[in-house]
């Protein structure tokens, strides 16, 4: 996938974002301390929030152009979103959230619900309600429930932060298979070096509403057991174009 | 200073002379068509005896209920015997303190924009006369007094579900100032109080029913002596005249 | 009980019922814009629809009064237009009670949608709905419960109104007297046993209402 965020720029009272990017992959990773403007950058993509100035195309899709007065409404973009806690529907069944998308989002894959209740291991879950699920369980169904809706970019905002060490281990290989079976491009905001690590090909480096660096996770974080940051990834501010 | 020491006691007995007595007060629970004769009359009372007096102005049922209630009324003026003689019933009234004061007539009054003149009250039954305001016709004194006259007239039966009922004779007063009604019946002394009505008929005193304003005072009173005082000013040629040019008929 | 009181108790009902039906859908309607957007003139209209709350209902009859009555802009527009009038008329009783009861209305409902995270809209959009949708799928199913307790605030609200009621419609026997008006007029009338039997009945509507409402939250929150 192709993703373009170009010239974008959101001023929410103190707080600037200004991302200007071209990346390719197929996930890739956002990663950066809280109150970086990682989850705006996400809410912007998916349309939930609008920005005074910016471009941004998933390969050949623009979803909005400020130059050309276009935005798509979040329903037309195709633009899956798993937020932090999920928003699991909790009047309806699991099959019905599962199917709350489906077959009605504009996007070129096609997935369908059985293929993905057996790839997410969620199969007896089916006729369950919300409130009966584990944790683990409706981080699945969560991701299912987007997946569902056949995107054509996936946006996943810390997905695992609230899991326990266990739980993340065993979550990972299931994003692994959706990165792997479905094919289907990500957006994933971590401040996992871990996780960055295993899922993402490409890394954007965001603090303070700006885009630092783009780089491959090896690059940046130290290969021990610590998986620091290595040293001066944070000394110079990438400004203009930036491409990996 | 010693020139002023013998002035002291002096000013001290002045003092003592200049501090007004303990003023009374009465409370005088009155009808509501007595209301601008009786704050008058008051106002002159006030400046002689000292005393201080205090209304509560509303239709004579509300007073009633209000008295047997235990509210505490020294005099009550009521606008028909009715309710006199059912608290009397009660043991609730100085029996040899009442005296019937005044009589009033009824008049048909309509809002002052209305060129509406009537010959007879019987022509109230024109349709025209959409909603016709009067005092509660079961409670109200002047409601009362209107329905007994307009049965007598024999029309009660047409425009009976035109009535709107009031809270006392100035609600129907007021009913008829804002135009929201197209007639009503209320006292004479009401109709000239106010300038937005227009007195459409006047009832003869002979055709009209009987009407008397009793006053008494009522058992245990807080106030007795001062009560009696005001009782017996309100029967005086000169708060009769003060009644008279409002328009009430002393008897 | 007479035929008398069975139809000062319908009356009331009737008026009631059909009071909050009318506020229903224009309540929800603004709670949900209180609840959701930002527009200006907002704390205005916030203000505006709280004023019942806090002045004397008589007072509100009072304005009621003074903008329905034969000389007041919308009472002479109706009767110009329409021939018909609104004062001292069940109609006039439906009003009062309508704009007693809708600040219940609004407040519960508002509360209601505000309950409601947003980010269950905002993910239901992304999955592709539009926000029609959204409403009839995600937020109304979520806010029902506030909905139906907000229209029986407002119900239990017009059932007892009495103020605004007995200023703008009266006090007409058979036509305007509503249960609390008539309870009222019994007190006046010195028969206090009448008006405790009608208190009896007032009471145990009220008890129905709140009670029905209590069980529904019961049964909306065991999904």
């Amino acid at each position: 996938m192709k993703f373009q965020c170009r010239h974008l720029h959101l001023q929410q009272g103190a707080f600037l974002l200004e991302i200007d990017l071209e990346i390719s992959g197929q996930v890739i990773g956002i990663f950066g301390s809280s109150g970086a403007g990682k989850t705006s950058l996400l809410e912007v993509v998916a349309g939930l929030r609008r920005s005074a100035l910016g471009f941004i195309a998933v390969d050949d899709h623009v979803l909005m152009d400020t130059s050309a007065r276009k935005f798509l409404a979040p329903e037309q973009r195709g633009v899956g979103y798993v937020p932090q806690d999920l928003a699991l529907f909790p009047h309806l069944s699991v099959r019905k959230n599962l199917l709350y998308g489906h077959s009605r989002a504009p996007g070129s894959s096609h997935v369908d619900l059985d293929h993905v209740a057996a790839v997410l291991e969620i199969e007896p879950l089916l006729d369950r309600s919300i409130s009966q699920l584990s944790g683990g369980q409706k981080q699945r169904v969560a991701f299912a429930r987007a997946l569902l809706a056949s995107p054509r970019l996936l946006l996943m905002d810390e997905p695992l932060a609230s899991l326990d060490q266990e739980l993340k281990s065993k979550i990972i290989p299931y994003l692994k298979r959706i990165r792997d079976e479905f094919r289907i491009p990500m957006l994933y905001v971590s401040h996992s070096p871990d996780e960055v690590t295993q899922l993402c090909d490409q890394v954007i480096v965001m603090r303070d509403g700006k885009c630092l660096r783009i780089s491959r996770p090896q690059e940046l974080f130290e290969a021990t057991t610590s998986m620091a940051l290595k040293p001066g990834i944070y000394d110079h501010l990438l400004e203009g174009q930036t491409s990996s | 200073m010693k020139i002023f020491q013998p002035l002291f006691p002096l000013l001290l007995l002045l003092g003592m002379s200049l501090s007004p007595i303990q003023a009374e007060e009465v409370d005088v629970f009155a009808a509501a068509s007595l209301t601008d004769a009786l704050k008058e009359i008051a106002v002159n009372y006030e400046k002689t005896s000292g005393d201080k007096v205090i209304f509560n102005f509303a239709a004579s049922n509300t007073l009633d209920m209000q008295i047997k209630a235990g509210a505490p009324a020294d005099i009550f003026f009521s606008a028909d015997e009715v309710k006199m003689d059912d608290l009397a019933k009660q043991g609730l009234v100085e029996k040899e303190t009442r005296k019937d004061l005044l009589s009033n007539s009824l008049v048909v009054v309509v809002p002052g924009d209305s060129p509406a003149k009537l010959t007879s009250a019987a022509q109230l039954a024109d349709p025209k006369f959409a909603k016709i305001a009067l005092g509660q016709p079961q409670s109200v004194p002047a409601g009362i007094y209107a329905k007994e006259y307009l049965q007598k007239i024999g029309i009660w039966p047409q425009i009976e579900a035109r009535i709107i009922p009031a809270e006392s004779v100035r609600a129907a007063l007021a009913a008829v100032e804002t135009g929201n009604v197209d007639a009503g019946i209320v006292y004479k002394t009401d109709a000239l109080h106010s300038k937005k009505v227009n007195i459409a008929f006047e009832v003869p005193a002979a055709e009209g029913p009987a009407i008397t304003y009793p006053a008494a005072l009522i058992q245990g009173s807080k106030h007795e002596d001062a009560a009696k005082k005001f009782l017996d000013y309100l029967a005086t040629s000169s708060s009769l005249e003060t009644f008279a040019k409002y328009g009430f008929i002393p008897k | 009980m007479t035929t008398d009181d069975a139809q000062v108790i319908g009356l009331t009902l009737g008026t009631a019922t059909l009071s909050t039906l009318l506020i229903f859908p224009f309540g929800v309607a603004l709670a949900w814009l209180l609840a959701r957007k930002q527009w200006p003139g907002k704390s205005l209209v916030e203000t505006f629809v709280a004023l019942p709350l806090v002045m004397p209902p008589v007072a509100t009859g009072l304005i009621l009064l003074t903008l329905l009555g034969r000389r007041g802009p919308i009472g002479a527009f109706l009767q110009n237009t329409f021939g018909t009038e609104i004062v001292f008329t069940w109609k006039a009783v439906v009003t009062a009670m309508a704009v007693m009861s809708f600040p219940f209305l609004v407040r519960t409902v508002r509360l209601a949608f505000e309950e409601i995270n947003p980010r269950l809209e905002h993910v239901a959009r992304t999955l592709g709905a539009s926000p029609i949708r959204v409403f009839t799928t995600i937020t109304l199913p979520l806010a029902a419960r506030g909905m139906v307790a907000g229209a029986v605030w407002a119900f239990a609200r017009a059932l007892g109104e009495f103020g605004a009621t007995v200023m703008v419609a009266g006090n007409i026997p058979g036509r305007t007297t509503v249960m609390s008006v008539a309870i009222y007029s019994d007190v006046q009338l010195g028969d206090d046993g009448h008006a405790c039997q009608l208190m009896g009945v007032s009471a145990v509507l009220a008890f129905a209402a709140i009670l029905f409402s209590n069980q529904f939250s019961r049964w909306g929150g065991a999904r």
